[in-house]
């Protein structure tokens, strides 16, 4: 039980990353509504994200703009990687609601249930 | 809290990790966020909540020392994305709901149940959070030697600029392309790729 509790403190923002990561899942599964499966969507990406910049920190460390005499720094790479991912997490998110405003248009609902009887229909 | 963490993990001497209060109040609201967006029935609250839950992880993003990664969460995260989810359900519609909350659903629960158990059986196995200990902050052939030569090599300051647009600059370039294709791609797929204004 100590390591449990142990573990969550000391790994706190690592259960936070499955914890977001598993109500974004939950979103994609369940939520019926197109644009909420992409905001679930959304949501894993941001726990994975907080994954990255936790593994970059240090307890005391400063920001990585390095000046002499300064420091010590948190890693700068996981950040640059999280960048990346952002700016492509956006594009992604782009696409696929321009794919549901199309979706609407063609047949008229949102919900992926009615979707597929629709479709399934022609 | 942090004094039973570190002695039953054994990783370090107790005064340097464990969790904070201010790391306390941060996900507290994050993890109330999530939840609400997940559960809302009306999606324009959903999309509202979302906005905040993104604001709340750039002030976590700030407080792990990557502020330029929590700038890019807050214009992206909690700016250009809820404008495209607003313009989504200002172009299509918004469910009348005559509940406030959706129904939960169970089964859904028990799969992501089960993802949450099979990760954090992994979580022992990682670092405490911000250890200065962890190998990625030890390794000096790797974050070392860009916190070492950064500024002497490519002229800039802050070390993530400096890896964002010249160690990477042309991941960065690859980065702008999948920005231009999908917006290609979103124009194509809403029938507007003649512009006639």
């Amino acid at each position: 039980m100590t390591d449990i509790i142990g573990v969550a403190t000391t790994r706190h923002a690592y259960v936070l990353f499955v914890l977001l990561s598993a109500i974004g899942l939950y979103m994609m599964i369940a939520n019926k509504n197109l644009v909420k499966k992409i905001i679930g969507l959304n949501m894993f990406q941001t726990g994975i994200f907080l994954f990255f910049i936790t593994s970059a920190y240090r307890i005391g460390g400063s920001v990585p703009i390095v000046e002499p005499g300064a420091g010590p720094y948190v890693s700068p790479l996981p950040q640059v990687i999280v960048l990346t991912a952002i700016v492509v997490g956006i594009s992604l998110t782009a696409v696929g609601l321009a794919l549901t405003i199309r979706l609407y248009t063609e047949y008229g609902t949102l919900r992926a249930d009615a979707l597929r009887e629709v479709i399934g229909d022609e | 809290m942090s004094v039973t963490g570190a002695s039953a993990v054994g990783l370090l001497p107790i005064h340097s990790v464990g969790i904070t209060p201010i790391e306390v109040s941060l996900f507290v609201f994050v993890l109330l966020t999530a939840v609400l967006t997940a559960l809302f029935r009306d999606v324009l609250a959903s999309i509202v909540i979302f906005a905040a839950y993104s604001l709340g992880l750039a002030v976590i993003y700030t407080f792990y020392r990557a502020p330029d990664v929590g700038l890019t969460e807050a214009a992206i995260g909690a700016g250009v994305t809820t404008v495209f989810l607003l313009l989504t359900i200002a172009k299509t519609t918004r469910p009348a709901s005559d509940a406030r909350f959706e129904a939960i659903n169970w089964p859904a629960v028990g799969i992501c149940g089960l993802f949450v158990a099979v990760v954090a059986v992994t979580l022992p196995a990682f670092p405490a959070v911000g250890d200065p200990a962890s190998p990625i902050l030890t390794d000096a052939d790797v974050s070392g030697y860009y916190i070492a030569n950064a500024y002497d090599q490519t002229g800039a300051e802050n070390a993530v600029t400096a890896v964002l647009a010249a160690y990477r600059g042309f991941d960065t370039f690859g980065e702008a392309i999948v920005v231009f294709a999908a917006g290609v791609a979103s124009l194509l797929v809403l029938g507007r790729e003649v512009f006639t204004a």
